[in-house]
């Protein structure tokens, strides 16, 4: 089992230029390590909507990657954006699956299927090529850069150990995170 | 009747250059014009909420979408539009077919609830629209652009039956 926080760690030091966005129990975890207008926290949004925000905007900005980190909870709750993405993935996208079984910020419920859903299978079944399932700490070392070099879409499913994370309220609205974010991308291009 | 020649030509005049959506019977003949310009991308999604974060997303990243849903569709994508492209203050425009329009006529044998519930439900959920009912009214789509763009918002053009 990973710890998430460890992964975050090891996932920020080796960033540099990539889009980042992040969702429920990874939101302020990550913000604590990078806070940047290219951290983007899809909090005050739309439960499952990260990972099709993400492929807009690796569709847009197709010279740089874009890495959407989103729960097991999540990605039940839009799974046919696997299909959406997987239709015609661009190379520019990596999507993680945190999985952990359960609702973590709500304080910990299970989610459906908890510990049954093979997610790598239904990633493959969905259409991606590129589909690895990480936990332990070696082979999570081994495969961090693919995370940002991977040929061609990457989907990664992160088995990572509960934690008590409180609802994320990051420092910024989101109207403001996503000012930020566009002006990044567009005024300094 | 309405043309989806001069729907296209209104969206290529407005600059979009990518097209999120689920295709019906009223929207086919745009799709088919749309899958055939090779200056715009059509993205399909599975469901219609993914097409506003999807559509959210592109602009961020310097891209000018439009959603092309069913106003079926676009009951189903609530929470998303209010948690992507509203809260994000997205300038986005859809064109949204009135499914059921001629079902509230009188007379009309069955009201079809996805026509009833429409327009209250874009005043609800505070977005302007701008209704096309002939080709002739089809710059109906550019006043949906210019009002996206002044207040940072979504806006929509709406229109009955099927596009020939």
């Amino acid at each position: 089992m990973l710890d998430k926080y460890v992964c975050l760690e090891k996932l920020a030091a080796r960033r540099t230029d990539e889009i980042v966005v992040t969702t429920m129990s990874v939101a302020m975890p990550w913000a604590r390590l990078s806070d940047g207008p290219l951290d983007f926290a899809m909090v005050e949004s739309s439960m499952g909507q990260a990972p099709p925000f993400a492929l807009g905007l690796a569709l847009a900005q197709p010279q740089r990657r874009v890495i959407v980190l989103n729960g097991d909870g999540s990605t039940l709750m839009c799974l046919g954006t696997l299909v959406t993405i997987a239709q015609n993935p661009p190379d520019n996208f990596t999507m993680v699956i945190t999985e952990n079984g359960t609702y973590e910020v709500t304080g910990n419920q299970p989610v459906p299927g908890a510990g049954r859903v093979d997610y790598e299978m239904l990633a493959r079944g969905a259409g991606f090529a590129h589909v690895h399932t990480i936990s332990d700490d070696g082979d999570f070392d081994a495969q961090l850069p693919l995370h940002f070099d991977g040929e061609g879409a990457q989907l990664f499913i992160w088995k990572i150990a509960r934690t008590e994370e409180p609802v994320p309220k990051p420092l910024h609205y989101i109207r403001e995170r996503a000012r930020r974010l566009r002006q990044a991308l567009t005024e300094n291009a | 009747m309405i043309e989806a020649s001069a729907l296209l030509a209104e969206i290529k005049k407005n600059g979009v250059t990518h097209v999120v959506g689920v295709p019906d019977n009223g929207s086919r003949a745009l799709y088919e014009q749309l899958w055939a310009d090779p200056d715009i991308q059509v993205v399909l999604v599975t469901r219609e909420g993914e097409a506003f974060a999807l559509a959210s997303g592109l602009y961020l990243g310097g891209a000018k979408p439009l959603v092309l849903i069913q106003n079926t569709g676009f009951f189903e994508a609530g929470d998303a539009f209010r948690g992507t492209a509203f809260n994000m203050s997205i300038p986005l425009v859809m064109i949204i077919g009135y499914r059921g329009y001629k079902s509230m006529e009188p007379g009309a044998e069955r009201v079809d609830t996805a026509a009833t519930f429409f327009e209250p439900t874009l005043k609800a959920w505070n977005v302007p629209y701008y209704a096309i009912h002939r080709t002739s009214e089809s710059d109906q789509l550019s006043a949906a652009f210019s009002r996206a763009a002044a207040t940072s918002l979504p806006a929509a053009a709406i229109y009955p039956g099927e596009l020939i």
